[in-house]
């Protein structure tokens, strides 16, 4: 794809905020104890990465591809947690989904930004290949054109999958933009490159345990 | 004999196309975007605006297998829907791709057959959305642009009650 073309979507005032990780992430937030951003957060110079949705593109294999620490790897991981729990550790951008004799999956994710973060002890309710993506009303407010629905599929904000975290309106799910990895961009959804959360997804069956922390255990 | 309705119509859309290609003779010259499409001579349109006046639910999908179920979405996104109001002079005021205030596009039609929705002038230009299909209560409209395409999707209204 064209530098040019892709210069334009980067500049696009459209969204940042995903459907139903949206509009009620505020009010989630607000009387949520176990949500609250953690301050210290704002010291990071990763937070709150300043890059809109990019609804349409489709990254090329190159992009998808991660490097270094946020590539998929197997890891030494020390924990309490039974094999198969997923343990997101917010601050470092990482999920772990734990395997037997002190190992885990080590995937690299980007997670909520200041204000949108929050940790908790939860369970996957649901999976879904291919989810929609619907705009948030405010996103709508700007862009009363925007369509109200947006089909799941390649090029779709949401990625490939998407696993709903049960008692909140947040998700795992992918993403059609590889760079946010790492960052503090979405509104509480934790995503992952399409390649990662397809492979989530096919080791995680609903029920499963999920663990967020604001912080690794030292 | 005063001219009806859609005679007016196409009379102002004619006029504005001729008026379009004076202004392009006069600034042959100019850069043009290479990414633009240049359109096609546009005709009267078979499609009345007054079509598209009233309130839509409004949904989009990239594949045909999408489309039924984004039919059915875009039924249940009347209580957001997207207003469509009659313009000044025969056509309908809406938003242009990425346009944060609405203008008045216009029906234009086309040698092909095709019916196009953007600002008057040319036919088939990169700021036009194609209609695809059209029944009382709903319409189908496919971006002109790539660009707009891939990030818009095919979009589907369905008239709200």
């Amino acid at each position: 794809m064209p530098p040019a073309i892709i210069h334009k979507r980067m500049a696009m005032k459209i969204i940042n905020l995903h459907s139903l990780c949206l509009a009620a992430a505020a009010a989630w937030l607000f009387w949520n104890p176990a949500a609250k951003a953690d301050p210290a957060d704002a010291s990071d110079p990763q937070v709150d990465m300043q890059i809109d949705d990019q609804p349409g593109y489709q990254p090329s294999a190159e992009e998808e591809q991660l490097a270094g620490p946020f590539e998929r790897q197997i890891v030494f991981f020390r924990t309490t947690e039974a094999p198969g729990t997923i343990v997101v550790h917010t601050a470092d951008r990482y999920l772990y989904l734990v395997q037997p004799n002190n190992r885990a999956i080590r995937y690299g994710i980007g997670v909520g930004r200041d204000g949108f973060q929050w940790a908790g002890i939860r369970k996957i309710i649901q999976k879904q290949e291919w989810p929609d993506w619907r705009p948030p009303p405010e996103m709508i407010q700007r862009q009363p054109y925007l369509p109200r629905f947006m089909a799941g599929g390649p090029g779709n904000p949401m990625g490939a999958r998407a696993l709903y975290i049960g008692g909140t309106v947040y998700r795992i799910h992918g993403t059609n933009q590889p760079q946010t990895i790492g960052h503090a961009v979405s509104s509480g959804c934790f995503r992952l490159v399409n390649a990662d959360v397809t492979d989530l997804y096919d080791r995680v069956p609903v029920g499963t345990k999920i663990v967020v922390k604001q912080a690794a255990d030292l | 004999m005063p001219m009806s309705l859609p005679s007016t119509r196409s009379f102002i859309i004619a006029t504005a196309s001729l008026f379009a290609l004076a202004l392009a003779g006069c600034n042959a010259n100019q850069s043009i975007d290479a990414g633009a499409q240049q359109g096609v001579p546009a005709t009267p349109s078979k499609i009345a605006a007054e079509r598209l006046v009233g309130r839509w639910g409004v949904a989009a999908y990239h594949q045909d297998s999408a489309r039924q179920r984004t039919e059915a979405e875009a039924r249940r996104q009347c209580s957001n829907p997207y207003t469509i109001k009659a313009g000044q002079n025969g056509g309908v005021v809406m938003h242009l791709a990425d346009q944060s205030e609405p203008q008045e596009l216009f029906l234009k039609g086309s040698a092909s057959g095709s019916t196009y929705l953007g600002p008057a002038g040319m036919a088939a230009v990169s700021a036009d959305r194609e209609i695809v299909a059209i029944s009382d209560n709903s319409f189908t409209i496919k971006w002109v642009s790539p660009d707009n395409s891939s990030r818009y999707g095919t979009m589907v209204y369905i008239r709200c009650p």
